[in-house]
């Protein structure tokens, strides 16, 4: 803003800086030439999403960075791929299940977030499509690459036979409901002697590291890879079905049952999108129990178990449900702390639980969501403490001038409200009893700059003399509706015998007017 | 299969309906889900064990071995489990009620918070007493009983009579003391109960602390049968969860039929040869899934409707 209060050198006034961003980088570019930017392989759309904004102030061409989160992804995600491979060798594998987790979290969020269904099966599907993938490679001789295949395949299968229920019940009754199927699956498991003889568990699965490697650095760094390829698609899978076609089908239909009534009526269908995004993330997830079966060369019903479920689950409130950029910073949390932190013993568990707690009672929605939080906080708070330091009376604050288009109209507002100010230490008892004897002819320099502001005045609510009946003595005063066509209405009822008690009375009506405004 | 299978799924519907009634009741008036239950059983079992290895010597001491000493007994361990319970209720209370409570998403984040406190109560309680399990005195002593030929242990029928009688108080309490009827009011209308007056904060806390308190008595019940060890709340709390879901949450009738039913399932499907104890859970979430699927509100549910 221009500095425009400063002119008056006796009160000098804070000046407060105006809108959201006055920190933020901008690109300025040549206007000579065109834009030319850069597209995503076969399609419409562009890497980053930049904006050109005409900057109101300067009226220069300006160009803003409107979503900022790719270029977090890639700094951490690159950061991670960068740093990995010079750590050692238990960290390697830290990493390496952070990226897993990271993925199966990624893809639970697309189910509890996007589609909206509150399921705790997904351990129970990536438990199914490993062992499934595991023993069609132990006892069937199937090769390991496809193990990728009969993974989604299963996953799929018992996806389908979940999604079947998830349009009859809804909320916790369905989340009770997958746990059971989720222990079903432990029991089957366990108690299935042929599928797995020792505790449930099959040994010696085929894998993409090599035996000889298996548990080396090489190998480690291997499985590291093959992780943060499994984390990328997973992202690729959460991008694609919520940011897509399904995702907005189903943002109509998020919160309540109001919106699921009022997207039904809108032509979608939102049940059969759920169902889509569910069979989806489900088949993903088989990806992920086959990927888990060749990490380990080994799975175990332990996958199954309650304890694990609820880390993961940690690991999604501690980051914020229903984000993808949350399940990955909460499963770097929540790993990082149970795997790097061993020698904690039972206290890391512990240490989750009290980041859970104390994220879910300070953050509305975890730790992703604080940013938003905090920002509502400070607005918030400036909006208290501007309401305490703003006088009223037809100035424009600082907030509402970046949503008014013409700056002309803010600083004929902030010109007239000092106006306004100056002419309120005019208004003496001197001055209204020079304005009695003589309403009319010469007056002195004060007198006629208030009266020349009064002259100035808008039509609305202007006051106008009407003469009673056609005659002379008989004044009343009315003020003008400024709308055409409609009449102006009767201020009071006074009558005033001259004309110059008349003008006077206008007079007062209007300093009354300009003390109170 | 005979009676005393009858009795055993007595015993047991007795005691997991005093998590289940706990769960719904809270649930239907405060519309959390209380995951923190199991903790508070485990909380409330230590704390009558603590009392009870401590007031050992002071109560030999004052009445030697007579019924009298006994009698003390059981009173220090069911008194203590049930000021635990709802000391343990009231602190549930400060922590995910409290804070969130008119906040955005409190279903969800104090189901968040409570499960928090769970995990972080088993831990800690896994911390200070270690994974041993310790035994509670045997408030009712050994011996079993002859009613209409079937016999019964004395402790499963100490435990079905007590269940009965404590959910009798506190149905008789819910449905004539002026606490008693603001609860009753929230679990119908919260909105409207509090346009009328009733303080959704005054009301809640006697709430917690009375599920508590039940929650506390079961543990005190149970632990006759099992022992107490750090991780003894998590089949209660899934059990509980379950039946109170199973019944339809917020109906009281509900989860006595439930628990009735789940109960009795558990005892006959040990005592089937083929099946045996291994299956109880799997048998149990089998029906729990078919009878969610033809009622999706589970058995006694209308309630669900009104609260979303």
């Amino acid at each position: 803003m221009v500095d425009v209060t400063q002119t008056k050198q006796s009160a000098p006034k804070k000046l407060y800086k105006v809108g959201r961003h006055h920190h933020d980088y901008r690109l300025r570019p040549n206007g000579t030439q065109e834009w030319s930017r850069a597209r995503l392989p076969f399609t419409r759309r562009h890497w980053l999403k930049w904006r050109g904004i005409n900057n109101p102030r300067t009226l220069t061409r300006e160009r803003v960075l409107v979503d900022k989160k790719p270029l977090w992804w890639t700094l951490s995600l690159g950061a991670l791929l960068i740093v990995t491979p010079f750590l050692p060798n238990a960290m390697i594998n830290v990493a390496a299940i952070f990226c897993m987790y990271a993925a199966i979290n990624v893809l639970w969020t697309l189910i509890i977030g996007t589609a909206g269904i509150f399921s705790l099966a997904t351990l129970a599907v990536v438990g199914m499509a490993g062992y499934a993938a595991a023993a069609a490679n132990v006892y069937l001789g199937v090769p390991w690459p496809l193990m990728f295949a009969i993974g989604p395949v299963v996953g799929l299968l018992i996806g389908g036979i979940l999604a079947l229920p998830s349009t009859r019940l809804d909320g916790l009754y369905y989340a009770l409901l997958t746990m059971g199927v989720a222990e079903i699956c432990r029991i089957f498991v366990t108690q299935l002697r042929p599928l797995a003889p020792t505790n449930g568990s099959i040994n010696k699965v085929g894998s993409f590291i090599p035996e000889d490697w298996f548990l080396q650095r090489e190998g480690l760094l291997l499985g590291f890879a093959g992780a943060f390829v499994l984390l990328l698609g997973a992202l690729l899978v959460f991008r694609l079905v919520n940011s897509e076609r399904l995702g907005l089908l189903l943002r109509a239909a998020k919160t309540g049952r109001e919106d699921e009534a009022f997207s039904e009526a809108c032509g979608i269908d939102f049940r059969r999108a759920r169902m889509q995004v569910f069979l989806i993330s489900s088949a993903a997830l088989g990806v992920c129990g086959a990927f888990y079966a060749m990490y380990y060369r080994s799975i175990s019903p332990s996958v199954f178990s309650l304890d694990q479920l609820l880390l993961l689950f940690a690991m999604m409130v501690i980051g914020g449900l229903g984000r993808s950029e949350g399940a990955v910073l909460g499963a770097a949390i929540v790993i990082l702390i149970d795997k790097g932190f061993v020698e904690l013993g039972p206290l890391r568990i512990m240490l989750v639980a009290l980041i859970m707690g104390g994220v879910t009672i300070f953050a509305h929605e975890g730790l992703t969501g604080a940013r938003q939080q905090f920002r509502n906080f400070r607005n918030r708070k400036k909006s208290e403490r501007r309401a305490v330091r703003t006088e009223k009376g037809g100035e424009v604050m600082p907030e509402e001038a970046t949503e008014i288009a013409d700056k002309q109209e803010i600083y004929y507002r902030r010109f007239n409200k000092r106006l306004r100010d100056e002419l309120k230490t005019y208004i003496t008892p001197e001055l209204i009893e020079e304005h009695r004897q003589a309403p009319l002819g010469r007056h002195s320099d004060t007198l006629e700059r208030v009266l020349n502001y009064f002259r100035r005045g808008e039509v609305p609510d202007k006051y106008a003399i009407l003469r009673v009946d056609g005659s002379m003595d008989r004044f009343r005063i009315l003020a003008f509706s400024g709308e055409r066509g409609a009449p102006p209405r009767v201020v009071d009822d006074k009558e005033y015998q001259t004309l110059s008690e008349a003008y006077h009375a206008v007079f007062l009506l209007r300093v009354n007017d300009l003390l109170e405004s | 299969m005979d009676l005393s299978t009858l009795v055993y799924g007595l015993n047991l519907a007795a005691i997991y309906g005093l998590m289940a009634i706990g769960i719904s009741i809270l649930w239907s008036s405060v519309g959390m889900i209380n995951m923190a239950h199991g903790a508070t059983f485990a909380v409330s079992g230590y704390a009558a064990w603590l009392a009870s290895t401590a007031m050992k010597p002071v109560i030999a001491a004052a009445f030697g071995k007579t019924l009298l000493a006994s009698l003390a007994t059981a009173g220090v361990v069911v008194g203590v489990a049930l000021i635990a319970g709802a000391l343990m209720g009231a602190l549930i209370y400060l922590l995910a009620f409290l804070p969130i409570h008119d906040k955005p998403n409190f279903a969800v984040r104090s189901l968040i918070v409570t499960l928090a406190i769970n995990i972080a109560t088993v831990q800690a309680l896994l911390f200070f007493f270690g994974p041993r399990s310790r035994g509670l005195p045997k408030i009712f002593g050994f011996g079993r009983l002859e009613i209409f030929g079937v016999s019964i242990r004395y402790d499963q029928a100490g435990t079905i009579l007590c269940t009965a009688v404590l959910l009798l108080v506190v149905l008789e309490w819910l449905r004539h003391s002026r606490k008693g009827l603001e609860i009753c009011a929230m679990m119908q209308n919260p909105e409207g109960a509090a346009l009328s007056g009733v303080s959704v904060r005054f009301t809640a806390l006697p709430i917690m602390m009375v599920t508590g308190a039940l929650a506390g008595m079961a543990a005190a019940l149970l632990s006759q049968t099992i022992f107490v060890s750090p991780t003894a709340g998590a089949i209660p709390l899934i059990k509980g969860l379950t039946i109170a879901l199973l019944g339809g949450l917020g109906s009281v009738p509900g989860a006595v039929l439930g628990a009735l039913l789940i109960g009795f399932l558990e005892a006959f499907t040990g005592v089937i040869p083929f099946l045996g104890q291994r299956y109880v859970m799997f048998i149990q979430f089998a029906f729990i899934i078919t009878v969610l699927v033809i009622r999706p509100r589970g058995l006694g549910g209308l309630l669900d409707d009104t609260r979303e």
